[in-house]
């Protein structure tokens, strides 16, 4: 081979990696991509069984109920509509009635949510980003004014 | 009075900054020693000015002064004295200064060390490490000032996170500043010798120690961070890919390859346009960290409390400096001129490689964190792209570098032998598969890619191992000369083959742990036991407890094997009373590298809990590895030849030592 | 006037330092190729030892070797040509100038408008040293005094009804049951005790609290305000013959001219017995005085009473979400839609943004009913 052929297949050679980093992950995620939904958003669309999708809002008042061992259900709600989530495991900290929280899971056969993931943040003061932007949005919000003192 | 002076102070440091802006560089164009030389004496006084403001700040923080809104926002009086301390960067506010504190105190080394730099290359990198300042002080002091005054005072502070209530909080940010933040010296270099048009060898010599130091920094930093959401949030995990975490993980990424290509030039003269590209990349991405986590764009666990104007003020600087930069970079970069060749298969050849799959997998990172910033921008569809995206992509991606590892060291520069470095390393692989096997086996099997993910982490350490073996002449020479000839070796020697073994226990921690692990959601009352990893645990029952600040439940478990209790273990639940805020703490216990982990659920009615307990065999890996790479970095800036590199000035005799690290 | 000075110091001080090596006589531009000269040198030192250990081919290292000699030799030309700049002397007016007008406007200006140079240091341990008045301070420091002597029944004792009035219902039951614990217990105690749970469940006597204003009683048959209570709890239990039993004696045992007459008179009203004491006719302004110490008749005044302070309170300090909470909660069980619709917009106004405070009294508005007509356009 010849230097300049050797160096156009190195460039080769640096293209298809670069070439299979795309595709994978392009790939990746048609894959493994999850979808933010509202409850009143599974109204409008059908989201079918077996779907990973992120389900976020509030936790509804009194909804809470332990069953038998780890296993909890409860409510999310957005204010029109509710979803009843089950979920196995622990809960976090700030898992609260009232509370914004995020729950990532499928529907199963029945239709009922089982997650596998909740999330109620850190910090007290957090309000998950994507239940706040949509709480602003449907107007519960009011925009006025930002910073605390 | 004091506070008042802090806040002074704070005000006069940026119209040092401003003058520091200008004048070097304008001395610099105009070839004037006289203007240059406001640039070392000015970053000393640019530190002095900040840390005299840092140290007000923390004395606020440490007498409970409540009149400052940020003590009282996030202190409370009967907070131990070290969070008093650390509290001062557990907000936003506090840790911007820290950021700003850590970023000049690296001019002020630049100055203090750089006495041997070419005086134009100086004076332009001071500059421009102060337009950075400039930058954030006027960010500090518009939108996030700690120094803001209430009039009259709270009686009490509304206390400090509790999440952050832990020893992690006085290490992980310093550390993890002082990489993020290192890296601005690069980028400053790099800018200086766009300005400059001209890189000289000096350059090539001095970037690589500052990389390195801010590389082992911000290993560290990351691992402390990781350790510490390990313990404190309860989840048994210790990566998230959360968006703050990638945030931090990219510069590191990208800080590797530079570590790696600012070698090439620093012995080679090559790669040079390449090597002024990834600094201005890393620390572009380091700026990009610090604007995810403060702006509130991402969903994050880190999430500070947000405020959009500072988003968009931080988005400014961002375009500022890496729009700059690229132009800069774009309008200068032709001049520069490249050097030495080499062959494909060559160290230098090995390095391009790595360097080229380092830069793409920090690409895959990137993607992966902005792109539902992006879709929701453009479409206003929310998505999560989480932990399986970055483990098929990135996981993937990594292999080729990690099995090219250690072959690296093995070719001679410039032109190699691949085949007498596949032989050099047969041992290597063939114990590695020895090792991967025999752990397969004691694990009683497990997926089949557990024992690939095994043999690729052991041929890491035994391949860092063959270096020095194959380095030292051992086998060949006598032991003792051997023996000799290890000891001649320079230290950076021992740095490369530390950071590439501890890459593989790293490796090895991440492998065994998500093909090995096991986990358990039971629900017990006072007395019952459960099985987990070959162990025992029995729950005797909880117990009140109290803190200085909170109060807790305490759950007591008593771990035993074949029936002889080993080790006993607390899990509690806390409630911080000021923010009336709930903590789970895990109990954990580290038999040899492995641990037992237990968290606490909710207490049920019929007085029993529900306890979620993992089994994490060689978890300690993890870290321990990473620590084992920082422990790496030290030994390589503790290498002579970085300090002699740089040049003395004929005035001024052997007066050559230089230590960034300091 | 010494904050000033010290102002004007530290600003001199930060001039003179930048202005100095403008100053200083003029010197010739050093080389800085001479340096280069250096690195290449211990380059070829290196590539030396790197060709020993075998770390580098010696071909490859012989062509390395004329790579850096190529290197060396035009560096080292360089540096012999250029010899550095001429020494001339310049001027550097403009340069100080700015310095010295840089410093103190940017300094003044921005301190001028962020800064509050009239505000002292105010640590806390001195704070508490000398607490004047503020009632704030004075709990601050009797929890001080507490966190470290925790057995100091005595300081408990002292505290609890200070943590009522402040509405801080949680630290007053928690202060109240340690002065139980400690000093033993006391009617007076027991009773404040009790009160406190009511008014920490919005005014509703529970069964706790019922239980702790009858030990009271057991204590001592004239503890009124236990046996207010409990007269009271029996009325919100719907057993109102039970109640009006229990107001009428409250009636007699009280002493002509109570300050709780008017009180009880109402409850007894309430039901369905005809009051001794009625309250009609012209109340002496003592009689008025003493019932608006009291806190009024019946569940809607008392929280009327409380209402008004908590009002004013949350004007003073509005970071405060519980008593947001109470107060759009009690505005709406006096059917003042209208306040109620107020209170919660200023408890909006107090926690803006997408904070969980907002979102409680949202969820409370929507709760209760409170309409948000008039703030979402």
């Amino acid at each position: 081979m010849t230097r300049k052929q050797k160096r156009l297949a190195i460039i080769a050679g640096g293209m298809s990696f670069i070439l299979c980093a795309v595709l994978l992950v392009l790939f990746a995620f048609g894959q493994s991509v999850a979808y933010f939904y509202m409850p009143s958003d599974l109204t409008k669309t059908t989201v079918g069984p077996g779907t990973r999708i992120r389900l976020g809002g509030l936790v509804e008042q009194g909804s809470i109920v332990r069953g038998n061992g780890s296993t909890v259900s409860f409510k999310v709600t957005d204010g029109q509509q509710s979803v009843p989530v089950s979920y196995t495991g622990i809960l976090p900290d700030l898992f609260r009635e009232g509370q914004g929280v995020v729950t990532e899971g499928v529907f199963n056969s029945a239709h009922a949510f089982v997650a596998d993931t909740v999330l109620a943040k850190h910090d007290e003061k957090y309000m998950p980003k994507e239940v706040a932007d949509r709480l602003k949005k449907d107007g519960v919000w009011q925009p006025e004014g930002t910073a605390t003192k | 009075m004091i506070i008042e002076l802090g806040h002074f102070a704070l005000v006069l440091a940026l119209a040092t900054a401003i003058i520091l802006s200008t004048l070097p560089v304008i001395g610099a164009r105009r070839r004037d020693p006289a203007m240059m030389a406001v640039a070392p004496i000015g970053s000393l006084t640019l530190f002095a000015l900040v840390a005299f403001s840092f140290g007000v700040l923390t004395w606020a923080y440490v007498v409970s002064d409540f009149s400052v809104a940020n003590v009282w926002e996030n202190s409370h009086s009967m907070m131990p004295i070290v969070y008093k301390f650390a509290g001062v960067w557990g907000n936003h506010e506090g840790s911007m200064m820290l950021w700003l504190l850590i970023l000049s105190l690296f001019s002020a080394l630049v100055a203090i060390f750089g006495r041997n730099l070419p005086e134009t290359l100086r004076a332009n990198v001071l500059s421009v490490q102060a337009w950075i300042a400039s930058a954030f002080l006027l960010f500090i002091l518009l939108t996030s000032n700690p120094f803001i005054r209430m009039n009259p005072a709270p009686a009490e502070g509304q206390d400090l996170n509790p999440v952050l209530q832990d020893p992690g909080l006085a290490i992980h940010p310093p550390l993890l500043y002082l990489g993020y933040v290192g890296f601005s010296v690069c980028f400053s270099f790099a800018v200086a010798a766009l300005i400059d048009g001209r890189i000289d060898a000096a350059w090539a010599r001095w970037v690589r120690p500052w990389t390195l130091a801010a590389w082992t920094f911000l290993t560290a930093g990351i691992a402390v961070g990781s350790y510490w959401a390990y313990y404190e949030l309860g989840w048994g995990g210790w990566w998230f890919w959360d968006p703050v975490e990638n945030a931090s993980f990219m510069p590191w990424l990208a800080g590797t390859a530079l570590l790696h290509s600012a070698l090439v030039m620093e012995k080679r003269d090559a790669l040079k346009i390449w090597t002024v590209l990834l600094s201005i990349m890393t620390f572009s991405l380091s700026l990009l960290g610090t604007f995810l986590v403060r702006s509130g764009v991402l969903t994050s666990v880190h999430a500070f409390a947000t405020d959009p104007t500072r988003g968009i003020f931080i988005l400014a600087i961002l375009t500022l400096f890496i729009g700059g930069a690229f132009t800069l970079f774009a309008w200068r970069a032709p001049r520069l001129k490249s050097g030495g060749i080499f062959a494909p298969i060559s160290r230098e050849g090995s390095l391009v490689l790595n360097n080229l799959i380092l830069t793409v997998c920090t690409g895959t990172v990137l993607i992966g964190t902005l792109y539902p910033l992006v879709l929701e921008t453009l479409t206003g569809e929310k998505i999560s792209v989480g932990a399986p995206f970055f483990n098929l992509t990135f996981g993937l991606l990594m292999i080729p570098l990690l099995i090219i590892v250690p072959f690296g060291p093995m070719l001679a520069w410039k032109r190699g032998d691949l085949l007498g470095a596949l032989q050099r390393l047969y041992a290597a692989a063939g114990l590695s598969l020895f090792a991967a096997v025999a752990v397969f086996y004691f694990r009683h099997g497990g997926p089949v890619m557990a024992l690939f993910g095994l043999a690729l982490a052991f041929f890491l350490i035994f391949g860092a191992l063959a270096d020095l073996w194959q380095r030292g002449n051992f086998g060949k020479a006598k032991f003792s000369v051997a023996l000799r000839r290890l000891a001649g070796l320079p230290r950076s020697a021992f740095g490369t083959a530390l950071a590439h073994l501890g890459l593989g226990v790293t490796v090895l921690g991440i492998v065994a742990v998500t093909t090995f692990q096991t986990e358990g959601v039971v629900e017990m009352k006072q007395g019952s036991t459960t099985e987990v990893g070959g162990y025992t645990l029995a729950f005797d029952g909880m117990r009140d407890g109290k803190g200085p600040n909170y109060t807790e439940q305490r759950a007591h478990f008593t771990i035993s094997r074949g029936g002889v209790a080993v080790a006993d273990v607390w899990s509690s639940k806390r409630l911080y009373t000021a923010r009336r805020m709930p903590t789970t703490e895990a109990g954990i216990l580290t038999f040899g590298l492995s641990q037992l982990y237990v968290s606490l659920g909710d207490p049920m009615a019929d007085g029993g809990i529900v306890v979620r307990i993992w089994w994490k065999p060689f978890i300690t890996c993890i870290w321990g590895g990473a620590f084992i790479m920082m422990f790496g970095g030290f030994v390589s800036l503790s290498d002579r030849r970085l300090r002699v590199g740089a040049p003395t000035r004929k005035a001024k005799p052997v007066k050559t030592v230089m230590e960034p690290a300091e | 006037m010494v904050l000033w000075i010290l102002f004007a110091f530290l600003t001199a001080g930060v001039a003179a330092i930048l202005i100095a090596p403008m100053m200083k006589a003029s010197r010739r531009l050093e080389d800085d190729r001479e340096g280069e000269v250096a690195v290449y040198r211990d380059q070829l030192r290196e590539l030396e030892r790197d060709r020993q250990s075998g770390l580098i081919g010696a071909d490859e290292a012989e062509n390395a070797r004329a790579e850096i000699g190529r290197r060396l030799l035009s560096a080292a030309d360089a540096a012999s040509k250029s010899g550095g700049d001429a020494a001339t002397f310049r001027r550097h007016g403009l340069p100080a100038a700015f310095v010295v007008l840089c410093l103190p406007v940017v300094g003044l200006c921005l301190y001028l408008t962020l800064g509050s140079p009239g505000l002292p240091a105010q640590p806390l341990e001195a704070r508490l040293a000398n607490p004047g008045s503020n009632m704030a301070l004075l709990v601050a420091k009797a929890e001080r005094h507490l966190a470290e002597n925790p057995n100091d029944g005595q300081g408990w004792d002292l505290l609890a009804p200070i943590y009522f009035r402040l509405q801080r219902y949680g630290d007053s039951e928690l202060a109240y049951r340690n002065a139980l614990r400690f000093l033993g217990e006391t009617p007076a105690r027991l009773a404040g005790l009790g009160e406190t749970l009511v008014a920490a469940s919005d005014g509703l006597v529970t069964e706790d609290a019922r239980g702790l204003f009858e030990r009271a009683i057991a204590l001592d048959q004239g503890n009124m305000r236990a046996r207010f209570y409990v007269g009271l709890g029996l009325e919100q239990a719907g057993r109102t013959a039970d109640a009006l039993r229990a107001f009428e004696a409250l009636a007699k045992d009280s002493p002509p001219g109570a300050a709780w007459e008017q009180l009880v008179a109402q409850h007894i009203a309430k039901n369905g017995g005809t009051p001794k004491a009625a309250p009609l006719g012209n109340p002496t302004a003592e009689d008025v005085a003493a019932a608006q110490n009291m806190g009024q008749g019946d569940r809607q005044a008392m929280i009327r009473g409380m209402v008004e302070s908590l009002s004013a309170k949350l004007a003073d300090d509005p970071r405060n979400i519980e008593g947001w909470l109470r107060l759009v909660r009690s505005y709406k069980v006096l059917g003042e839609d209208e306040k109620a619709r107020d209170a919660l917009k200023a408890g909006l106004k107090a926690f803006p943004g997408p904070q969980p405070e907002a979102q409680r009294l949202l969820a409370l508005a929507r709760e209760i009913g409170v309409s948000l007509e008039g703030m979402t356009q």
